[in-house]
């Protein structure tokens, strides 16, 4: 950790970049930071915990403050991804980021169930192994179509309709979003209309999940979502050789008129 | 709702205007018999159909959707279709997943000329979604069973 805080510190007062966005650890709480050279004892606290933020979407925020202007971020697996999504959005606008890359343990790859728990260049830790538990998506595959609605239903029957999934997804960036168009999702009801509502998200989800789990972990009331985000991003993988978070110079596609995958002539 | 028996089915119709629709007006000109199962919805093109209102029609009581625009090639803001084409089979994927049988969804091409055609896409579909039998989402409110249904059932 020394190591990277002094990589931070230096990229700092060489000007390389201008403000960084990262995790410190407050008296054992963990909070999301931004700093510039005016604070720069604030890197002391700098930390890669367990616990994670959807720093994809904080950054947005920054870059939209800061156009032009090159922001340090520390990454793991799935910040990467994100970032590389929400460049593909040009959701970063004029600003550029400039990465540091923190390897997430063994326990926070478990935890996390994560497909690669690592970024492309690492400053800090060691590669774990990839996660992939699969077995609920597996077991709802091979249920009967009647079966699956009857268990959709009961999971989105618990839908409190706190938005938390959206909200804490570092991918769902619109300004108007669609879960809250009256005309789809009625008001001051819930659950919300069912299955619209989480219809809607996947759908929107299909080619933009990049698999973090921050939805699922963030739901209160314990809905598999990422089940059917992963099922999704399948189906993409499938027809299009599509994989969000791959590639920021990979197009989307359902975001373009393109040719591709199996046209239906 | 009584038993399957006589059960006809409900089916929305997104037809694109520019070819479609234009095909449904000729085999209804040309008096074709055909399913009268289909509300038709005019659209300026397939690619403007959004899952949103596919969903929206299955979450308002249809029991299937047929999705109709001009052929690959033809569409007349040049590749609008293209979207319908890769869309459409993303959408069925999502609903047979999320438990709605994604045979009750269809995308076809059909020309201006082609009256017949539309007339026979829309009755076998009338008829594959009359063998399927109800929409699940038919008679439920928010992911329960409406209490009259189940009494009745
Ligand atoms: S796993 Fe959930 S929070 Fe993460 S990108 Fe996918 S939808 Fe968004
Ligand atoms: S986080 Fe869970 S309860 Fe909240 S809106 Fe999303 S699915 Fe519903
Ligand atoms: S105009 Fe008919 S499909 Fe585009």
């Amino acid at each position: 950790m020394e190591e990277l805080k002094k990589k931070v510190k230096q990229a700092l007062e060489e000007g390389k970049i201008h403000g960084f966005l990262g995790l410190k650890a407050d008296e054992g709480d963990i909070s999301p930071f931004f700093m510039t050279k005016d604070n720069i004892a604030e890197l002391e606290k700098l930390t890669a915990p367990d616990g994670r933020y959807s720093l994809g979407k904080i950054l947005s925020r920054i870059a939209a403050q800061n156009p032009g202007k090159a922001i340090g971020v520390m990454v793991r697996g799935c910040d990467e991804r994100a970032i590389i999504e929400l460049t593909k959005a040009s959701q970063l606008g004029t600003a550029s980021t400039v990465q540091f890359g923190v390897a997430c343990t063994p326990q926070t790859a478990e935890k996390c169930n994560c497909p690669q728990p690592y970024p492309s260049t690492i400053d800090f830790g060691e590669k774990a192994k990839s996660v992939n538990h699969g077995e609920l998506l597996t077991k709802l595959e091979q249920m009967s179509v009647e079966d699956r609605l009857a268990y959709w239903m009961a999971q989105f029957d618990k839908c409190i309709k706190c938005y938390g999934c959206r909200n804490i997804c570092p991918v769902c960036y619109c300004q108007e979003c669609t879960l809250e168009d009256k005309n789809l999702v009625p008001g001051g009801i819930v659950p919300p209309a069912t299955p619209v509502f989480h219809f809607i998200k996947a759908m929107h989800m299909a080619d933009r999940c990049i698999d973090c789990g921050l939805c699922e972990a963030t739901c209160p009331s314990n809905i598999p979502l990422r089940t059917i985000y992963r099922h999704m991003r399948k189906v993409m993988q499938e027809l299009f050789d599509y994989v969000p978070g791959r590639a920021a110079d990979d197009k989307s596609p359902l975001g373009t008129l393109e040719e591709g995958g199996r046209l239906i002539h | 709702m009584s038993a399957d028996n006589g059960f006809e089915p409900t089916i929305i119709g997104f037809l694109c205007n520019w070819c479609s629709y234009a095909g449904a007006d000729l085999a209804g000109g040309s008096r074709k018999k055909y399913a009268a199962n289909v509300l038709p919805i005019r659209v300026m093109c397939s690619g403007t159909v959004s899952p949103h209102h596919i969903v929206k029609a299955f979450q308002m009581g249809a029991d299937g959707v047929l999705v109709t625009g001009c052929h690959i090639g033809e569409c007349h803001y040049m590749k609008g279709n293209y979207m319908t084409a890769k869309r459409i089979p993303v959408v069925k994927e999502l609903l047979g997943f999320i438990g709605i049988s994604p045979d009750r969804l269809m995308l076809d091409w059909v020309s201006a000329s082609e009256g017949e055609k539309f007339a026979r896409v829309v009755t076998e579909f009338s008829d594959k979604i009359r063998s399927l039998g109800p929409s699940p989402l038919k008679g439920r409110v928010h992911g329960r069973v409406k209490e009259e249904s189940q009494a009745s059932a």
